[in-house]
């Protein structure tokens, strides 16, 4: 019960703030005569998905000499195609802009069916090998595939798909094909370099996605998951040789901090504080100070964000 | 709570409703500002980026500032303890004059001061009671018992229902370390979920505080299921928790209990969610209720795995579609007072966190051997689009 919320929808309706229906329902739901289930249905859909998939991939592994490749590939196929076909059958008219479906289940259909389609290329690509020594391209064609679909049924979740798969192709394709080219005989440097390509490209993509107004709402999760990659991979090199790591966290963390304050995007803020507060302290610890110097420094410096950070919010919040 | 302060807190729950009522397009700008001006904010907030930096620094800083004492005075165990103990009571005194005098709440420092200040008061106490020549197990009961009293009153005094779900965790732990630990839990949890339940309704209750009740209720009925869990059972989890170690429960006459008590704790959750309408029962009991689906699994093995798991999927791919439909096609889009409809909650978040979890069921590159075409952990997995490729 909200009781408090329950008085305040009695209050605003003699004030003349809500019409007769608003208090009505308002006050049903805060009395707990109305409640939603919309999250646990969501929950149970998306976890039922997920708990299939791991189900399917157990079949494949566990079956496929017993029942056949063949068989198997078709059964997957069918089954994607399947809900690829129910997605089609139900979609909205393709617009540029955001499309909303008015089925609860859409999304989730179309997120098992693009999961079902990637599991039966990946297995016809093991059975049959039909890239050869290209195999890892299987993740490219499944990344354009599942931007395509993204695109067509505007889904921002298979869209963080089709991006993840995209990033795990270029890590793939590094490790096992592309090594010389990159850097030599360190992975770990080929992976690191191809996380900031593919950020940058992320990022790319999602200024085009706003520029050319193409989905455009789809630019927060390209531009999360560019940042992500190029934080998270200036991050990991802190611990080797390189200083340049921690220059470069400290320059990008704080141009990244201060651009996201001036658009007021407050996630990206957060992450670019922490990686170059991460980054500076990197530097710092480089010098490997005394066990007292350290802890002063991380009281000392992360008082001084914090002050920081309170003073810029105290200026927010006053009126101009 | 402080009177002003439960008085803030039950302004900023109208403010949020009204939030989500024009969120969902239910209001338009005029009556939210009509809510806004009736039920004002006096309270220093921060947004949830900046809440979430300032907890982090305000913490790092916390504790860098006593690790430095520490290293330059270099004390014994004993003064440690002590200037621990101190140094947390300074933390909690803080705490109190950010949520008091300064009105701070959502601010990030005042969670932070009051965690870590807790976190001293408890670890610096075990260091002073394991110097008085208190050793593992007698010393853990006493941690326990503290650590419930001092989250007990910090939940009272603050309203975070953070405090209240760790008082009721050192509770259960406490209780753990008696011999009869397991029988404990069971009579403490059936005493609380019904005195709890009630509470959480109460008007008198600022909202905080009723949300803290609600912490407190989904321990207990955790703790519950746990005591009488088959697997929890066989295994002595209560018992390896005690002081007195694994004690295994296999052969005992009242494992029939733990049984029936495996499958009927969600059932009757699930049951009590639907009669009351009350989500965190209905919530509760569905997790419960796959916990004792992977435990009946685990006993009895009815099919292959792929097959319980590929049919348990479309199970509940099926069962939500159909609960939704039956929902839907009810008078109004309701039946029995439940509707399938969002009504005002914020769909963005469950988007931005299913997304977040579309992205770690995608594929993940990892170095591996340069001509590894096999499906093993290692250099990148099959499975485009977010396939496990786990075959």
């Amino acid at each position: 019960m909200r009781w408090e919320v329950d008085a305040a929808v009695v209050r605003l309706r003699r004030e003349g703030a809500l019409s007769a229906g608003q208090a009505d329902l308002f006050g049903r739901v805060a009395r707990r005569e109305l409640v939603s289930v919309h999250r646990e249905l969501r929950l149970l859909l998306y976890g039922g998905i997920l708990v299939a998939m791991t189900g399917v991939g157990l079949l494949v592994k566990q079956n496929f000499e017993r029942i056949g490749p063949l068989a198997i590939a078709a059964a997957l196929g069918v089954a994607a195609a399947g809900c690829l076909g129910w997605v089609h059958r139900n979609a909205p008219p393709f617009s540029w802009g955001e499309t909303r479906s008015s089925d609860f289940a859409f999304e989730y259909l179309l997120l098992l069916g693009v999961l079902l389609l990637g599991a039966d290329l990946a297995y016809v690509e093991a059975q049959f090998t039909p890239l050869g020594d290209a195999w890892p391209r299987h993740l490219l064609i499944m990344s354009v595939v599942s931007a395509l679909l993204a695109v067509r049924y505007d889904s921002r979740i298979v869209f963080s798909l089709a991006l993840s798969t995209f990033a795990a192709w270029r890590g793939v394709s590094v490790v096992l094909l592309e090594k010389a080219f990159w850097s030599g005989p360190d992975p770990a440097g080929s992976l690191r370099a191809n996380a900031i390509g593919c950020g940058l490209a992320f990022l790319l993509l999602a200024a085009a996605l706003v520029r050319f107004e193409r989905k455009a709402h789809f630019e927060p999760v390209a531009v999360h998951a560019g940042w992500i990659l190029i934080l998270g991979a200036l991050v990991s090199g802190l611990g080797g040789d390189n200083v340049a790591f921690g220059v470069l966290a400290v320059v990008v963390g704080a141009g990244l901090a201060a651009f996201a304050f001036r658009r007021a995007r407050f996630s990206l803020f957060v992450l670019g504080v922490l990686a170059a507060y991460t980054g500076l302290s990197a530097l710092f610890l480089r010098a490997d100070p005394p066990f007292a110097v350290a802890a002063l420094w991380f009281a000392l410096t992360s008082l001084a964000v914090l002050a920081a950070l309170l003073t810029v919010h105290q200026r927010m919040r006053r009126p101009a | 709570m402080k009177a002003e302060a439960a008085e803030a807190d039950r302004r900023r729950e109208v403010r949020e409703a009204a939030q989500g009522w024009w969120r969902a397009g239910a209001i338009d700008e005029a009556a939210l500002a009509a809510v806004v001006s009736a039920y004002p904010d006096d309270r220093v907030r921060l947004g949830p980026a900046f809440r979430t930096l300032a907890f982090i620094f305000t913490a790092l800083a916390l504790n860098a500032l006593f690790f430095f004492v520490v290293a330059v005075f270099e004390p014994g165990a004993d003064v440690a303890g002590a200037l621990s103990v101190a140094f947390g009571l300074l933390l909690c005194v803080l705490t109190d004059i950010q949520i008091g005098r300064l009105k701070r709440d959502e601010g990030g420092t005042e969670a932070a001061t009051a965690l870590v200040g807790l976190g001293y008061m408890i670890g610096g106490a075990g260091l002073l009671l394991s110097e008085a020549g208190l050793r593992g197990g007698a010393l853990f009961p006493w941690l326990f018992a503290l650590a419930t009293v001092l989250f007990a009153a910090a939940a009272q005094r603050w309203g975070m229902a953070l405090f209240a779900g760790l008082a009721g965790l050192s509770l259960f732990l406490f209780l753990a370390q008696s011999r009869g630990g397991r029988l404990l839990w069971i009579a403490a949890a059936l005493v609380m979920i019904p005195l709890l339940t009630r509470a959480v309704e109460s008007p008198r209750l600022p909202p905080a505080h009723r949300r803290s009740g609600q912490a407190l209720l989904a321990v207990a009925l955790v703790a519950l299921y746990a005591a009488l869990h088959l697997g929890s059972w066989d295994g002595g989890f209560v018992e390896a928790l005690g002081s007195s170690g694994t004690q295994r429960l296999h052969d005992s006459p009242l494992r029939p209990v733990a049984i029936a008590g495996t499958a009927l704790v969600p059932l009757c959750a699930i049951a009590f969610g639907i009669r009351s309408r009350r989500r965190l029962f209905l919530d509760l009991g569905l997790a419960l209720g796959i916990a004792s689906l992977v435990t009946l699994r685990f006993y009895v093995h009815v099919a292959p795995l792929w097959v319980v798991l590929t049919l348990g999927g479309a199970a509940a791919i099926a069962a939500a579609l159909a609960a939704r439909r039956f929902l839907a096609s009810g008078p109004g889009g309701e039946r029995g007072g439940f509707t399938a409809e969002p009504l005002f909650e914020d769909l963005s978040r469950q988007g931005a966190l299913e997304t977040v979890a579309a992205v770690a069921t995608a594929p993940g590159a990892r170095p591996a051997a340069a001509d590894d075409r096999t499906l093993a952990p290692g250099g990148g997995r099959f499975g485009g689009g977010g396939a496990s490729g786990e075959y």
